[in-house]
């Protein structure tokens, strides 16, 4: 099932590609809409009476699925800064969890203080971004090109900000509450069950849930868009490509670094909001969210936005079905993922070889 | 899979080293296009052209470090063209790098001793090499062969760009070559490196050929007997030294294209 | 990678007056060794286990990262993990206080089938990351080690989730318990100088030579004949051997295992012990433990002492590893010989 997501994606990103791809690939292609029809069914029509001995309720799947997908969101929101900043500065940030946490941390503060859900997002990012740029020119300036001695420095930060984190907001799990007009439920077409009397039930799904998975995407779009439409971002994706690029640059490539690393800490800020809604923020999600933004970016390509999109969506669909149908090896689910792409893939889905 | 007879047959026939329509694309830019090549065992041959010409592409298609995107590369006989460098130095090939790819950190001896090893069995061995072991006076004759017995313990960092430069040929001789490919070895050395840089070239045993580029004709046209001329990822011309110096489009493309 | 830095003494170097030449290069060594062997006569069941046996269990499992990192440059963040599969197993195939899980086979056939699991997986999880360059596997490693971590956690029927196992005895032969302190630190001792003579050893030996040239030019090595990616799967696997036995040591040590000697902290603490001591030689691995052991046990006591929140302990051991990692990359170790090689310089012609 969440294969065929991925291909819609993957397609999705390749955009005017498309024909060329399945001239190239007719098998691969087949299988992937034969994948994506069964999957639309799947979630459209009602099942027949043999389907549940199998995957459960009907209610169960789809309620998984939504949850995948929209966890997939809020790990695409966490994912796309890290992927950005490895590809760009070859540094792999172990303290974006921190950041993701910080932001949740500080955007709970705003919303406390100001009682505006949308507010707190700015502030998180602002907040994040501060922080992320700091540590690019006061620190990661002065080793470039050390990759390891850069993801050093990441990791010691990372301890730090974790146990301050403790020092301040305590152990005590934190809840962002929701607010009134994304409180409640979503109706939505899609069939779950038939009643005795012939009625169909349908899905009903947290209003917050949609709307920010919505958000999600067009924040994907528009990284999308800023990458191959403006100058900044074309000079983004050269430096990502081809290292050596980022010397012609001179000078500038700092302030090429530090805006990059501004965008994907307020991002990962941002996502801690979201992580706060969506369930809640506490001691241990720091490292939660940085192995879910590994195994995303390991899934999708280092240095990839569209393989960040596809990542987290395959992540979050396996890790939602894996607890739904597989409760005692739920991360195996995920792991064998992993696993299956680095054996095959080692650069990731979509990423460069 | 072909039987060691086969092989054997085949590369008393046929050539040490065989291309065959071999193209090498980076992304969009073709760097070497539709090459055909042929190489006696023993055969010492030149290859010359421009900066850009492709032609350590070419020795890069030879040894595995990029492989052809299309095209086939037979070594005595064998089809190596997906093998992976490492099984196409274990079976005789050998190539030395136009930029130091020395082991900085390991001294002389350890760079020689590894290069031993590599084309020997033990190469996971836990054991440490003996000093009385033969592999240890191969090692030795190695050094002594390029002029590095003073400096034999030292660190490779810390060696003159000339004894690097001879190091480097060191490696390319380790074990049993029999085809050395080497990629500018003249470069940045002094008139009395070259001299001794000649020597050794001369003095290999008859049945080791090589391909050499050079930027220098004088060390490349006195160490070999034929030459193969590049041009833009082709090969435009081939012959003996002495046609080759004198052939007036050749002077027109490689003294104009050196300089550019 | 200057954080790397591995002096390389030559090899095969002539040697004549073998012996008096040996002990007195190793003099530091071999007087370290006297007084580990000689410290039951004198030291309480306190300092031998909680401080130096568990050091220099941790140790080992800092050496294996020391090995991959420092000969191979490979970081691999999944040794405890590794540490921790076969204590797991040792767990399970063993005896436990859970009769419901534990096969109760004898401590000879569980012991090396629960480090040989342990090496399997360690080979192949180096495998996993064996074709990506250098700073992918601290990624790879990274998500191998907690997705190992959520599976303990989650899983009941194997790993008993978060309550793991307590009650894990060490075993009796030769009519000897080893269990009791004196022995289970000789034990310890035993593994531990084994493990660090062999790294000492291999490091010269053709596989660790041919492992440094990995480090520092793969392609150069592809090019002379190896086969680099196998030899980086060997190492991962050696590595393991060494990262198992310290687990299954650790895990008799205290007696239990649980999520939480695997989490995510303590798979980073091993990096952590690894590059505070330096990561240029192996006796760095056991510099690195036994300081972060004495942090670990006294940290808190003394933070109070003066006044601070005894709780902020992970700050310190934070900033201790960011003020290494900024001003001195080659870890402790690399102070030392700094500072070493300033007093030769000072005190004139004392090496002369």
């Amino acid at each position: 099932m969440t294969t065929a997501f991925g291909g819609d994606e993957a397609v999705a990103a390749r955009g005017g590609a498309l024909a060329r791809w399945i001239a190239r690939r007719p098998l691969a292609a087949l299988v992937i809409a034969a994948a994506a029809a069964l999957a639309l069914w799947l979630i459209l029509a009602p099942w027949p009476a043999g389907f549940e001995e199998w995957f459960g309720r009907k209610r169960l799947f789809v309620n998984a699925l939504f949850n995948g997908v929209t966890l997939g969101g809020l790990y695409f929101l966490v994912a796309a800064g890290f992927t950005l900043i490895f590809g760009l500065m070859r540094n792999v940030n172990l303290a974006h969890g921190s950041l993701y946490l910080f932001g949740g941390y500080m955007g709970y503060e705003a919303a406390d203080w100001t009682g505006s859900w949308l507010f707190s997002y700015i502030v998180a990012f602002i907040c994040c971004a501060v922080v992320g740029v700091a540590m690019q020119i006061l620190i990661f300036r002065r080793m470039e090109g050390e990759d390891l001695r850069q993801t050093l420095v990441t990791l010691g930060l990372a301890i730090i900000f974790s146990d301050l984190m403790v020092w301040v907001w305590g152990g005590n799990a934190i809840q962002i509450a929701t607010p009134d007009y994304l409180n409640g439920p979503t109706p939505t077409p899609i069939v779950v069950a038939v009643k005795s009397s012939g009625e169909a039930v349908f899905l009903q799904y947290p209003r917050v849930r949609l709307v920010i998975f919505a958000a999600a995407v067009l924040i994907g779009v528009g990284m999308w868009l800023a990458l191959h439409r403006t100058r900044i971002g074309v000079m983004i994706r050269a430096g990502v490509d081809d290292r050596d690029m980022l010397s012609a640059l001179g000078y500038r490539v700092q302030i090429l670094f530090a805006l990059v690393f501004a965008f994907g800490a307020g991002l990962a800020g941002m996502a801690g909001i979201v992580g706060g809604t969506f369930q809640s923020i506490s001691l241990g999600e720091d490292s939660h969210f940085l192995l879910a933004s590994l195994q995303v970016v390991i899934v999708g390509g280092m240095g990839s936005i569209p393989g960040a999109a596809l990542g987290a969506l395959i992540m979050g669909c396996s890790e939602q079905f894996g607890l739904v149908y597989f409760q005692n090896y739920a991360t195996m689910v995920t792991f064998l993922i992993m696993v299956l792409v680095l054996a095959i893939r080692p650069q990731g889905l979509l990423g460069r070889g | 899979m072909s039987t060691i007879a086969e092989r054997m047959a085949a590369a008393g026939a046929g050539a040490a080293i065989e291309l065959r329509g071999v193209t090498r694309l980076f992304g969009a830019l073709a760097a070497l296009t539709d090459i055909t090549l042929s190489v006696r065992p023993g055969e010492r041959r030149a290859v010359l052209g421009s900066n850009g010409a492709g032609k350590t592409t070419l020795l890069n298609c030879v040894t595995g470090d990029f492989p052809p995107t299309s095209g086939t590369v037979r070594f005595f006989g064998e089809d190596v063209t997906i093998l992976p460098p490492h099984e196409r130095i274990r079976r005789g090939l050998r190539r030395t790098y136009q930029i130091s790819l020395l082991f900085q950190r390991l001294t002389v001896r350890e760079n020689v001793y590894l290069a031993c090893r590599g084309v020997s069995r033990g190469r996971f061995s836990f054991l440490r090499t003996r000093a009385g072991e033969a592999i240890m006076q191969s090692v030795a004759d190695l050094i002594a062969l390029v002029h590095l017995e003073n400096v034999a313990d030292r660190l490779v960092g810390e060696l003159a760009h000339g004894q690097q430069r001879q190091l480097e040929i060191a490696l390319a001789l380790a074990g049993a070559p029999r085809f050395i490919l080497f990629d500018e070895p003249a470069a940045g050395l002094s008139p009395t490196e070259r001299g001794d840089l000649v020597a050794i070239l001369t003095a290999l045993p008859s049945h080791i050929g090589y391909i050499i580029i050079e930027h220098d004709m004088d060390v490349a046209l006195r160490v070999v007997e034929s030459v193969t001329m590049m041009h833009n990822g082709r090969i435009f011309k081939e012959g003996a030294p002495a046609e080759i110096e004198t052939d007036p489009e050749v002077q027109r493309l490689y003294l104009g294209g050196g300089h550019g | 990678m200057a954080l790397t830095e591995t002096s390389t003494p030559s090899i095969a170097a002539p040697r004549g007056g073998a012996l008096s030449r040996w002990v007195s290069r190793h003099a530091a060594i071999l007087l370290l060794g006297l007084i580990l062997v000689l410290l039951p006569a004198v030291a309480n069941e306190f300092l031998l286990d909680q401080i130096v046996g568990w050091s220099l269990a941790l140790g080992m499992i800092a050496l294996s990262l020391m090995f991959l990192a420092g000969y191979g440059g490979m970081v691999s963040l999944a040794q405890m993990t590794i540490a921790g599969v076969a204590g797991y197993m040792v767990a399970v195939l063993g005896a436990s206080s859970l009769p419901t899980i534990s096969l109760f086979w004898p401590w000879w056939v569980a012991t090396p089938l629960a480090i040989a699991i342990a090496v399997v997986f360690g080979t192949l999880s180096g495998a996993l990351s064996a074709r990506t360059e250098g700073i992918y596997t601290i990624m790879i490693t990274l998500a191998i080690a907690a997705a190992f971590f959520y599976l303990t956690l989650q899983n009941w029927p194997i790993f008993n989730g978060f309550n793991g196992f307590t009650t894990i005895p060490a075993p009796h032969f030769w009519g000897v318990n080893w269990r009791a302190p004196v022995p289970l630190y000789y034990l310890i001792l035993f593994f531990a100088a084994s493990s660090y003579g062999a790294v000492v050893y291999i490091s010269r030996a053709p596989f660790g030579l041919a492992l440094q040239g990995v480090r520092d030019n793969p392609r150069r090595m592809e090019a002379i004949g190896y086969n680099v990616a196998a030899h980086r799967v060997a190492a991962h696997a050696f590595a393991a051997l060494i990262a198992a036995i310290g687990g299954v040591l650790l895990v008799w040590l205290n007696n239990q295992i649980s999520p939480f000697s695997i989490s995510f902290e303590r798979v980073i603490d091993v990096l952590v012990i690894a590059v505070v001591g330096g990561l240029g030689h192996p006796i760095g691995a056991f510099v690195g433990a036994i300081i972060y052991v004495i942090l670990r046990t006294f940290a808190l006591d003394a933070l109070l002492a003066v006044g601070l929140d005894g709780r902020r302990f992970q700050t310190i051991i934070g900033l201790g590893f960011l003020l290494i990692v900024l001003f001195s990359p080659d870890g402790v170790i690399g102070l030392w010989r700094r500072w070493s090689a300033r007093l030769r310089a000072n005190g004139g012609s004392r090496r002369l």
